[in-house]
Formats: structure tokens, C-alpha cells, sequence
């Protein structure tokens, strides 16, 4: 297995936002889920993850609830608000332009 | 939004730092649970998971971060660590915020008065319209004239101050009032708040009995009756209309102007339509106009007017008329006088502030320990810059707050320190603007406050570059004290040259009064002798009364009594200016009771009577001017418009009857006639002043009971009317001298505190040389010397400042040149030393101690 690679840049927001926009979930799932749908290639440090959510949730884009999970521990969840929606909507839109662009440089038609 | 959920947050804390930890520990569960999982021991996989997740109290820290409570917290913190520490050192902070105060409200209420006066638009709509001409046109028929001529401008014109008896309930009251053309309302564009005001008509004789009122005189004495409108009033025992009252805030032409009249265009009083030179105009420019284009038309209009007087009037009149702004040509006076008193206090606020930055430096010195011990403990040092910073923000706030206090009792006071005739003093107390000098000078003291600090390399260490910095803040304080000084001193020197000026006139208990009256009791010239006659015997009846002269005006009154006179032997072409006469009218005992002695021939006498030979009497100087080697008894003179000589029958000691500063130099000499061959016992309405010699105060009754018809105002003695004069220098220099002794003080208690504190540093080092044995005096010299260079060449500083400022002061300063020796040597030297006597009490008591113990200090 080769080295997890370390996240672009301002792309952590746009994983976060998408990953809790299925269902809420709280941060530990949130770290888990980003590294295995990308099949481990992205692994999200903790210590980015926690400030990364806070922040999001100052700026009114994701909301939290604490609530117990399937163990019946109780524990933070994270789901995202209408503002968080058209945020990702418009990171997603980033996103794309950016892949674009990037693979238009790196491998020329 | 955002801020709301950061207050949310603020409010929150403690329950969402629970809430952070929890998930946090959540966060390690799962990870060691996964570990468990995968094989690990409990206890290897705690530890595994505690090693993945890193610095868990940092995280924590961040989290907390991004929900930017930060500022807030510590911002509280700050404030309140502040509030504490200033409590635990009381001393400090009383005299950091009361230096601070004293420098903020003295600036404050100066400023706002400066601004008030001098920058804040007149009371009247587009106030910048407003013109007058600033010299050489005045009179009635001359401004009527430009009135009908111009095409720039819309002239009026006023007689700024004219006194009227107002017959009401059985007494007669005198009012100050001004005669106005019908269209002065609508230059200045205000209209009565009850009522109407004057129409053309109203200039038309025989239709010009109507009134209008000032809001003032109506509720004083009317008891804001509304029904007043079309009641008579009795004027000079003549029915006058009353046909509206003018709002609370009109005070044109002054504020203690009761009533306006309008003029009366009868063209058979052709001198007192163009004789009459007491009516000024005001104008308001034309839509389009300009200043430029009014300046450009008034040439040709003025040679117009100059035709339509019914006499040949010289080329030269009118000729430096020019068209200026109102507002400019009202504050010209008051102007450099506020200027100067703002810009004292601005200097006194620097000083203060100085002062305050410097106690501030020395007690960060105090805090070393304090400071290496937080650094210790993990403080960033932006953080404690911070701290340090909100610190000054504090001190300064109450400062302020206390200096707004001390600006409102300076504001309180400012009548009694300005002189009443100042411009625009009775608009400034009705709606003060105090907020505007308050920003201004928190603004400057907040600047220099987050700047001193950090030129003072924010002394987190204690170095030479933060005691050089003291030395450098006292240099420059005790500059500014000097230039303050000197200023003091100049207008000190002009009180004392004022004060002490001869004029000529030796009585100061004489008692002075205006004594006036209608036409029943004083008809024609020889019933208004008659009636002086009874007036005279009526009041020496009284024993405490022992003589009773009469005059135009009183001396020092400033009003002007002048006459354009043909003088023997000097014979003047017809184009040619004439020469003008001061005019004093005169009863035989008058010069006595002033004290003016007749040098050469008769005083007047009773056998000067009207049908008797004219005489007249002259000033010294004047003799001299025009009879110089000759003698001037018999030579005769005349006024220009008048055919009958007067005979010179004596000469009189010099005086100056205008004001402590002699005449104005359009003056060509002094002139005396007597009572009752002058023209003042002639007028319809009676004005005089009364000169007694008494040490009672109820004479006016007498007058009363004999005649209600008879008002008697402005009782005062000839002393108080001689410091009247002066008020405007007295109030500068006054308030000079208490700026420049604050700063004074504060100069020097910062030396002392700054010097005290460098020697308490030094002790170790004065120990060690005592031990080597320095004498004493060496010591006190080595202590000394940084004050002395600090003080040597701040005031070096300050008196070349003060050398380039002092042409500011040349319009107040009498008798005293501008590089005023005495002020410019004595003022350093008084701050050398006091500064150095300041720091040799330090000095001295450094040596005192024993080397012994503060070698063993530590």
C-alpha cells in the first residue's frame, strides 16, 4: 500500500460537505468513510478534521445534533443545512472546473 | 448571521467546550475500539490511538479558535486584568487618567469651541451666499442705492445698535434695537415665527411705525402673549405696531438685540440718509452670482453712488471697498485669538500625553518579572502586545470619559471668559459642539497611545533605547511647555503694558451710567438744558453725590464720535480726504473729574452758551500735529459741512478717550466742544452719559422719581469700563497662563518621575561608584546630565517653535513685539530650571543611600 497521499488544499471542505450529505454522521465516521471511498488513498487527520467541522459549523454550513449512535453511545452528528447544500454545490462546481483544467495541463488531448 | 452565531458561541462556551471534549473522547473510543479490534491490547491500542491522534489539547485550542470567541474572551480578559491592575496601583492610575483628562477636556471644550465659532455654518440657509462689503460703504442712502443697482447681489443694511426707551407700566426700559431696510429677513432668509415682517411700504414715511420682536423680549416681557400682534408699543414716546416676532435663534445683528424698526426714506433727512455712516450693509449673491462677479460690478456701482450724494464726496470714497463673505468678516476678530487657545490646548494634550506615555514606559519596566513569567508560562508575545495596547485603550477611555466632564464645566465657563460681544457665543451655549472636539481629541490620544508604545519598543525588555525614549518624551514635552510659555508670557507681558498704560485719564472710581430719554422732556436744545440743569440740582441735593458732569460717551465706551473738520492753515484740495476729528462734548467740570489737565488757557465755562462765541478745546498732540512752534489758541476749525468756525481756548493734557490702545490711525486728532454748544442737545431723543462723583448707589432712583420718562443703563464706574476694554486680551492671556502652567506642571512632574525612576534603576551602579569612592557631587552630575541635555535642548526646540508661531499671536499683542525678549529668555529659563531643580531632588536622594545595602541588594 502506497503512502496516503495528503489532501489538496481547500478540498477537506468540499469532502466533509459531501460526505455528510447523504445522511448526518458524526466525526469519527466522517474520517472513516472519506478514507475508505477513496480506498484509502485519502486519509483525513484528526487534528485538520475537528477544527475543519467547528469552522464549517461557524460559518452556518452544517449543523450538529448529539444524539446516540447504533452502540448506544452518545455522540456528536453532523448534517448539513440549506446554506451547507448550496455550498457544496457550488465547492463541487469548483471541483470540476479545477480536475478540468488540471488534466487539460497534465495529459493534452 | 455569522455574527450572531459567534455571539451564540460566546454565550455558549462553557457548554460547548463540554461538548468538544466529549467528542473528542468519542473520537478516541472508535480509534481504540478499531485498534481492539485489529489485535491490539486495551492498553497498547489507548495508547495507539492517543499517538494517532496527535496534540489532543492543541486540536482542542483550534477547535475553539474557529468558532472566533477568541478576540472576545480575551479582549474580556484583557479588560478586566486591566481594571485590576489599575486598582491595585491607585496612585498611577489617578494621575495617568487625570493627566489624561485635563489634557482631553481642556482640548475638547477648545476645540469645540474653535469649531463652533469659527467652522460651523451661520444659522441661515445657504449661509455661503451671505456677503458684506468689508470697508468704505455705509449710510443709508449709499446701500439703498446699491440695493436698487446691483444685478449680483441683494443688498440690506442695519444700523447695528441703536438705543430705544420703550415706555411700558408707568417706566421707561432701554432696549437695544437696529433699524433695517424692509428686505433684511429675506437676504438673511428667515421669516417670523409670528407674524410678518416689514414690507417695501414700511420704508415710506409716516408708514415705517411698525416693530418687530425678538422671541426673547416677547416671552421676558410679554409672557409670550400671541395676541401681541397690531398692539402699540411706546418707543421714544411714539406708537409703534407690533407686526411679527422673529424665532429664538435670530440674533442678527446681536444676540442681544431686542427689537427690529424699518428705515425711514425721507428724503427731506438728507443727513441722516447720507450724513449717517451707522448703517452697515449684508447682502446675499444672486442665483448665478458670484464673489468675483459681485467684486467686478461694485466698482461702477460705487462711482453711481458716489454721484447720487447730494454733496461732492472724494474720489477715494469707496475705493477699497471689496466684497467679502459674511461669515469670514464676522469671526475676523475672534479668530486668531480661538485659533491660538486651540492650538495651546492641542499643545497640552501632547504634553499630557507624554507625560502619561512615559509613566506608562516606566511601569512596564516595573512589570519585567511579571511579563518573563507569562512568556514562561506560554503567552505569545503578540498576545501580550495585545494586552499592553488594550491597556492604553483603557486608560485613555477614562480619560476621556473623565475629560468630557471637565469639558463640560470648561464649556459652562465660557461666557465668563469670553467677552460678550464675541460672535456667535450665544448660538454655541444654546446648541453646544462638544462631540466633534471629543473625537478629535480622543482620536489624537488614542494615536499617540498605540504609537508611542511601540516607538518605545513595547518594552517587553528593559534597554537603553526605552530610557533613551523617556529622556526624548521629556525633551519634546518640555519643548511644547516652553512654546506654551512663551506664549503665555507674551500675552502676559500686553495685559501688563495694557494695564499699565497712562491714558491720561486718572479716575477710576468715577461712576458712569447712559442716561436717555424721549422728545416731551427734551424738545429743543434749551428745555434739554433745562432738564440737565434739574437733573444736576436734583442729584446734589444728595449729600454723598459731589459732582455731576455730563458727556457723549464715557471713555473707553468704543463708540465713536468723529467729525470731518476743515483745520485753520491746512487747506485741503476739494478731491482730498478730510481730517477727522475725535469728538468729546463736554461740561465744565468734565475734564477735572477725569483727571485730564488743561495745559494752556480757559476750561469751558458757563458763559459757553450756544448764542455765545464757538469754542473748542484740543489735545496736546493734535496742537502739536498742526501747530507745531506755534501757538494754537485763536486758531480756529470747522466741521466740513458747517460755515461756523470754533476758536481753540485751550489745550489738554493727552487721553485717550477711544480705548486703552489709543485711536485708531485714521484719527487725526482730539477734539473737545462743549455740552451745550453741540449737537447732542439738539437730538430728538436725548443719549448722554453721566459722569458722578459719589459713593452712593441710589442716585438712579432719584433721577426716576423726578422723571419716569428718564432710563438709566449700563451703570458702571470708569475702572470697569477700562478692563472692559481689555477683556479680550485679559481672557487670552488668562487662559494662556493657565495652559502653560499644566503644562508647566506636567513637564515637570514628568522630569521629576522620569529621573526618579532612571536614578532608583541606577542605584547598584551609584552604589558601586560611592564604594569607589565618587563624591556625591559627581553622582548628582552624572544623574543630572541627561536632564540637563533633555531640557537644554527641548527648550532650544520650543523657542524656535515658538519663533516661527508668534506671528500668529500679532493681532493680540499690544506693546509688545512679537520676539518679545523678556518672554523669550525668561520662559526657557523658568524651564531649565525648574526641570533640573526637579531632578535633583532625585539625584540627590540617590546618593543618600548606603552602598553598603544596595550592594547587598541582591
Amino acid at each position: 500500500m502506497s503512502k496516503p497521499s495528503d489532501l489538496l488544499q481547500g478540498t477537506l471542505d468540499l469532502l466533509i460537505l459531501k460526505t455528510i450529505s447523504l445522511e448526518p454522521v458524526h466525526g469519527w465516521a466522517i474520517a472513516k468513510r472519506i478514507q475508505q471511498s477513496s480506498s484509502d488513498v485519502l486519509l483525513v487527520q484528526q487534528g485538520s478534521l475537528y477544527p475543519a467541522l467547528h469552522r464549517l459549523e461557524q460559518q452556518g454550513w452544517i449543523d450538529s445534533e448529539t444524539k446516540p449512535t447504533e452502540s448506544g453511545r452518545v455522540a456528536k452528528f453532523y448534517s448539513l443545512t440549506k446554506a451547507g447544500k448550496k455550498q457544496l454545490a457550488i465547492e463541487l462546481n469548483k471541483w470540476d472546473r479545477l480536475s478540468t483544467a488540471v488534466s487539460l495541463v497534465v495529459r493534452p488531448a | 448571521m455569522k455574527l450572531l452565531l459567534r455571539l451564540r458561541s460566546l454565550l455558549n462556551r462553557d457548554h460547548l467546550d463540554d461538548q468538544l471534549s466529549d467528542e473528542l473522547a468519542f473520537h478516541l473510543e472508535q480509534q481504540e475500539a478499531e485498534l481492539i479490534a485489529n489485535g491490539l491490547t486495551p492498553q497498547a491500542a489507548k495508547l495507539e490511538a492517543r499517538r494517532l491522534f496527535g496534540p489532543i489539547s492543541s486540536t482542542r485550542e483550534e477547535c475553539r479558535d474557529k468558532r472566533r470567541t477568541q478576540y472576545f474572551e480575551d479582549l474580556l480578559a484583557d479588560t478586566s486584568f486591566t481594571l485590576r491592575a489599575l486598582r491595585k496601583s491607585p496612585t498611577f492610575s489617578l494621575i495617568a487618567i487625570l493627566t489624561l483628562a485635563l489634557g482631553i477636556g481642556a482640548n475638547t471644550a477648545f476645540f469645540s469651541t474653535a469649531y463652533g465659532i469659527l467652522f460651523k455654518p451661520l444659522p441661515y440657509p445657504q449661509p455661503e451666499q451671505l456677503v458684506t462689503l468689508n470697508e468704505g460703504v455705509s449710510g443709508i442712502g449709499p446701500i439703498t442705492t446699491l440695493r436698487t443697482l446691483s444685478k449680483t447681489t441683494n443688498y440690506a443694511g442695519y444700523v447695528p445698535s441703536l438705543d430705544l426707551n420703550l415706555f411700558d407700566s408707568g417706566e421707561a426700559t432701554k432696549l437695544r434695537a437696529s433699524r433695517t431696510t424692509h428686505n433684511l429677513a429675506a437676504v438673511l432668509g428667515i421669516t417670523p415665527q409670528l407674524g410678518r415682517w416689514f414690507q417695501p411700504e414700511n420704508e415710506r414715511p409716516g408708514l415705517h411705525r411698525f416693530v418687530v420682536l425678538s422671541d426673547h423680549l416677547w416671552r421676558t416681557r410679554f409672557h409670550a402673549n400671541p395676541n401681541i400682534l397690531g398692539q402699540k408699543l411706546l418707543l421714544n414716546e411714539r406708537p409703534f405696531e407690533v407686526l411679527g416676532v422673529m424665532p429664538p435663534a435670530f440674533s442678527f445683528p446681536s444676540p442681544q438685540t431686542e427689537l427690529w424698526l424699518p428705515i425711514s426714506l425721507d428724503n427731506r433727512q438728507v443727513g441722516e440718509i447720507w450724513g449717517g455712516f451707522n448703517f452697515q450693509p449684508i447682502g446675499r449673491l444672486k442665483p448665478g452670482a458670484t464673489l468675483e462677479t459681485a467684486q467686478s460690478e461694485l466698482r461702477p456701482l460705487i462711482d453711481k453712488v458716489r454721484s447720487s450724494f447730494p454733496w461732492r464726496m472724494p474720489d477715494a470714497y469707496g475705493a477699497s471697498a471689496t466684497v467679502v463673505r459674511h461669515d469670514q468678516e464676522l469671526i475676523k476678530q475672534v479668530q486668531p485669538k480661538l485659533l491660538v487657545l486651540a492650538g495651546a490646548t492641542f499643545l497640552l494634550l501632547l504634553i499630557a500625553c507624554g507625560n502619561v506615555g512615559n509613566l506608562l514606559l516606566a511601569r512596564g519596566i516595573h512589570r519585567q518579572r511579571e511579563f518573563s513569567l507569562r512568556v514562561a508560562l506560554g503567552a505569545s508575545n503578540p498576545r501580550l502586545l495585545r494586552q499592553l495596547l488594550t491597556e492604553n485603550l483603557i486608560l485613555v477611555l477614562l480619560g476621556g470619559v473623565s475629560g468630557l466632564a471637565i469639558a463640560l464645566i470648561l464649556f459652562e465657563a465660557l461666557p465668563t471668559v469670553f467677552p460678550k460681544d464675541t460672535p456667535r457665543l450665544d448660538e454655541l451655549l444654546v446648541s453646544p459642539t462638544l462631540p466633534l472636539g471629543a473625537v478629535a481629541s480622543l482620536f489624537v490620544t488614542i494615536l499617540l497611545f498605540t504609537t508611542i508604545p511601540l516607538l518605545g519598543g513595547l518594552s517587553l525588555k528593559p534597554s537603553r533605547h526605552v530610557a533613551k525614549f523617556s529622556i526624548t518624551l521629556i525633551g519634546v514635552e518640555l519643548a511644547l511647555a516652553t512654546t506654551l510659555l512663551i506664549a503665555a508670557t507674551l500675552m502676559g507681558h500686553t495685559l501688563w503694558q495694557l494695564s499699565t498704560k497712562d491714558t491720561g485719564i486718572s479716575a477710576t472710581n468715577l461712576i458712569t451710567a447712559r442716561i436717555s430719554t424721549g422728545p416731551s422732556l427734551c424738545p429743543n436744545p434749551e428745555r434739554c438744558q433745562a432738564l440737565l440743569n434739574d437733573l444736576n440740582t436734583t442729584l446734589l441735593n444728595d449729600p454723598s453725590i459731589r459732582n455731576v458732569n455730563w458727556t457723549n460717551a464715557a471713555p473707553f465706551d468704543q463708540d465713536f464720535a468723529t467729525v470731518a473738520s476743515a483745520i485753520e492753515d491746512h487747506p485741503k484740495q476739494p478731491n482730498e480726504p478730510a481730517f477727522v476729528l475725535w469728538q468729546s462734548a463736554a461740561t465744565p467740570g468734565y475734564f477735572n473729574s477725569l483727571g485730564i489737565r488743561i495745559l494752556q488757557g480757559r476750561p469751558f465755562d458757563n458763559t459757553d452758551q450756544p448764542n455765545s462765541q464757538l469754542v473748542t478745546i484740543i489735545s496736546q498732540s493734535t496742537a502739536r500735529r498742526f501747530w507745531p512752534n506755534q501757538n494754537p489758541i485763536g486758531k480756529r476749525l470747522r466741521p466740513v459741512y458747517d460755515e461756523h468756525w470754533r476758536t481753540i481756548i485751550a489745550v489738554a493734557s493727552d487721553a485717550s478717550l477711544h480705548s486703552l490702545t489709543g485711536y485708531p490711525s485714521w484719527i487725526n486728532g482730539v477734539q473737545y466742544i462743549p455740552l451745550t454748544q453741540s449737537r447732542f442737545l439738539s437730538e430728538r431723543n436725548l443719549q448722554l452719559s453721566i459722569l458722578l462723583e459719589t459713593t452712593g448707589n441710589t442716585w438712579p432712583n432719584l433721577l426716576k422719581q423726578r422723571y419716569p420718562g428718564i432710563a438709566v443703563s449700563n451703570i458702571t464706574t470708569l475702572g470697569a469700563l477700562r478692563d472692559n476694554s481689555i477683556e479680550s486680551q485679559r481672557s487670552t492671556a488668562t487662559l494662556l497662563t493657565l495652559f502653560a502652567a499644566l503644562g508647566l506642571i506636567l513637564g515637570i512632574a514628568g522630569v521629576h518621575g522620569v529621573i526618579a525612576h532612571r536614578a532608583a534603576q541606577r542605584t547598584k551602579e551609584i552604589g558601586i561608584r560611592m564604594a569607589l569612592g565618587a563624591p556625591p557631587w559627581q553622582l548628582v552630575r552624572m544623574v543630572l546630565s541627561e536632564t540637563f541635555l533633555a531640557s537644554t535642548l527641548g527648550t532650544t526646540f520650543g523657542v524656535a517653535v515658538a519663533w516661527l508661531l508668534s506671528r500668529y499671536l500679532k493681532t493680540l499683542l499690544y506693546g509688545v513685539t512679537i520676539h518679545d525678549p523678556l518672554a523669550f529668555i525668561l520662559s526657557p529659563a523658568i524651564l531649565i530650571l525648574a526641570a533640573t531643580i526637579a531632578a535633583t531632588i532625585p539625584a540627590i536622594r540617590a546618593t543618600r543611600t548606603d552602598p553598603a545595602l544596595t550592594l547587598r541588594q541582591d
